[in-house]
């Protein structure tokens, strides 16, 4: 088969898996008594594991001839190294985030349309990873939020997830209108999209492109949840289900970054302080994150938190890229963090999805799971406490699990380069990381140690299925086999890293 | 002179789409809001392709930004009428519980 051929049905297939999806998984459900979501399951897990197959065979192409590229007439897809590892990084969230699916929500109506649209928002950051002509790139951003809208407010017969999907909803499409803004400035200007075009024609610093790059940093930092915009975040990721939860922290936000990252490489060649902005917002979502975080007794909140947290490393690694060339060279941290965060938070959030399962929905109750809820779980759900502690120590950063080496890569990316303050944000980041650890390690210690009330709530106890124990024991799997075997991923990251290298320099 | 009444206009109706979220207190108003918002982007995207000489990709663009919309619109209206047959108002502030 051509490569082209091949990104092609990457890029197609799972938007046009999703209609039949949405279709006889509507026919199941109205045929069928006892499991109405069983049709639509397998159809979405048949789609993402061919999609997986079709990847496998791209990712082989581009370590054979580089990057590939296909054409829509005048719209050129190119998949490359940063693609891959975004691909890559979803392919796998979404495969056990399915995988998970149908016990959880085994209570639920309506999951055809739950599988259809997770099926839509894995096209779309397929698609948005490989664009190269900036209104592309918003094309595709909003078919993702599009899907994005619609599964936070999934549990539509209450009233919170239809506040938060408004919330959600309102801040990304304004931010969109930014967005178009500065897509027409520069269209209006030299008459291209194209990014590659487009970064020969841009030059010096008018009026006209600072503009453009401040609206570009609000339309796509709103998405990105950097953080004077994050407010939408916390509300979306903790009213939305659980799996939806793992998508959206895991990669649904890194994508906004790499939109915003292939919207900026269009201004390499002015001499505008774009390094220094990511300084500034890394170390403001590290601080503002972990703060905000400490307060919380609701867990999906401040794992929610928790995210703004993580996407402070990663623009701080960027910043660090951004700011000098040597640092640049050593960015592969980045694209390692991205992979491993998305494993984390993936894991942390399907562990509280299960445990919120087998606590409240069996017994018919909403109530969101709260910290004291975790009290002396390890003696009823052994294999959920473990995979929690797993996931949060892993967040945490302590050494051995994957968390560790990829903030031990930002830091040494940072390091390379002179300069007091990036000497200062190391030593923030690593101050943060410990801060951190102030409200992961309660949490292991109220599973473990503390026996209390509720233990007592979930006296009797459930066998727990199969179904939801497989996702969760890939990820732990991968977050250990990760951490002690981190060099599995230098190959992807290199690529990524040179991508990323000459998308700046 | 027709230049300045187009750029007159972009910034108008933005300006118009950010003041009206700010102090719209009335949902289906919000999304109303967030229209005029992007429809005044949308005309700065069809004035760029005038003035730049590249209309057709700058129509193709704007149809794409009216579909993109749209359906934001739609998903918003939706998610209005849950709200207000949960709530019996379409207030904002009937649906301000989560914590800040």
């Amino acid at each position: 088969m051509k490569p082209s051929t091949i990104l092609a049905i990457l890029l197609i297939l799972p938007i046009f898996s999703s209609a039949p999806v949405y279709f006889f998984g509507r026919i199941g459900m109205l045929r069928s008594k006892g499991k109405p979501g069983e049709i639509a399951f397998f159809l979405a897990l048949a789609s993402v594991l061919i999609t997986f197959i079709f990847f496998a065979l791209a990712v082989n192409e581009f370590f054979k001839t580089g990057p590939i590229d296909i054409y829509y007439g005048s719209i050129k897809l190119s998949f490359d190294a940063i693609s891959l590892v975004m691909s890559g990084t979803l392919l796998l969230l979404t495969f056990v985030v399915i995988l998970f699916s149908p016990v959880y929500l085994s209570e639920e109506l309506n999951q055809e349309k739950y599988y259809a649209q997770v099926l839509v928002l894995m096209t779309s950051i397929l698609g948005l990873t490989c664009a190269t002509d900036l209104f592309n790139l918003y094309a595709w951003y909003e078919l993702m939020a599009i899907s994005s809208y619609s599964l936070v407010s999934f549990y539509c017969k209450t009233l919170e997830p239809l506040e938060a999907g408004i919330k959600y909803l309102v801040q990304s499409a304004a931010g969109s209108s930014f967005i178009i803004l500065a897509i027409a400035i520069l269209f209006g200007g030299t008459g291209e999209v194209a990014i590659p075009d487009l970064q020969n024609a841009v030059s010096g610093n008018s009026t006209a492109i600072i503009a453009s790059v401040a609206l570009f940093v609000i339309g796509y930092g709103i998405k990105a949840a950097l953080v004077p915009m994050h407010f939408w975040l916390p509300d979306a990721h903790c009213q939305a289900p659980a799996s939806i939860s793992a998508l959206l922290s895991g990669i649904v936000i890194e994508t906004g970054l790499i939109a915003l990252l292939r919207s900026l490489s269009v201004f390499k060649n002015t001499s505008l302080p774009i390094g220094t902005l990511f300084l500034i917002f890394g170390a403001l979502n590290m601080l503002v994150g972990n703060l905000s975080a400490l307060r919380q007794k609701e867990i999906k909140r401040m794992l929610a938190f928790s995210s703004i947290t993580h996407m402070g490393y990663i623009v701080l690694g960027v910043g660090f890229a951004l700011t000098s060339a040597t640092s640049a060279q050593m960015s592969d941290g980045i694209f390692i963090h991205i992979f491993n965060h998305a494993m984390m938070k993936g894991l942390a959030f399907l562990c509280i999805g299960a445990l919120f399962y087998y606590l409240k929905i069996a017994h018919g109750s909403r109530e969101p799971i709260s910290v004291e809820d975790l009290n002396g779980i390890s003696q009823h759900y052994p294999l959920f406490a473990f995979c929690l502690s797993v996931a949060v120590l892993a967040l945490g950063g302590l050494p051995l699990f994957s968390g560790f080496i990829s903030k031990w890569k930002i830091m040494a990316s940072g390091a390379v380069a002179s300069g007091a303050w990036n000497a200062i944000l190391i030593i923030f980041l690593g101050l943060n990381s410990v801060l951190s650890l102030g409200y992961y390690a309660p949490l292991v210690n109220r599973m473990y140690r503390i026996k209390g009330a509720g233990a007592d709530v979930i006296a009797e106890k459930q066998t727990v299925s199969k179904m939801i124990i497989f996702p969760l024991v890939i990820l732990t799997v991968g977050i250990i086999f990760f951490g002690l075997f981190p060099m599995v991923l230098d190959r992807f990251s290199e690529a990524a890293k040179n991508a990323f290298y000459t998308m700046f320099y | 002179m027709i230049s300045k009444i187009i750029i007159f206009g972009i910034v108008g109706l933005m300006g118009i789409g950010i003041y009206c979220l700010m102090i719209t207190r009335n949902l289906p108003k919000v999304i109303v809001a967030l229209q005029v918002l992007i429809k005044g982007a949308m005309i700065a995207i069809i004035y760029a392709g005038d003035i730049s000489g590249n209309m057709d990709l700058a129509q193709s663009m704007a149809l794409t930004i009216i579909v993109a919309d749209t359906i934001v619109a739609v998903i918003g209206l939706a998610l209005a009428i849950q709200a207000r047959e949960k709530t019996g108002s379409s207030k904002i502030q009937s649906i301000s519980n989560l914590k800040k």
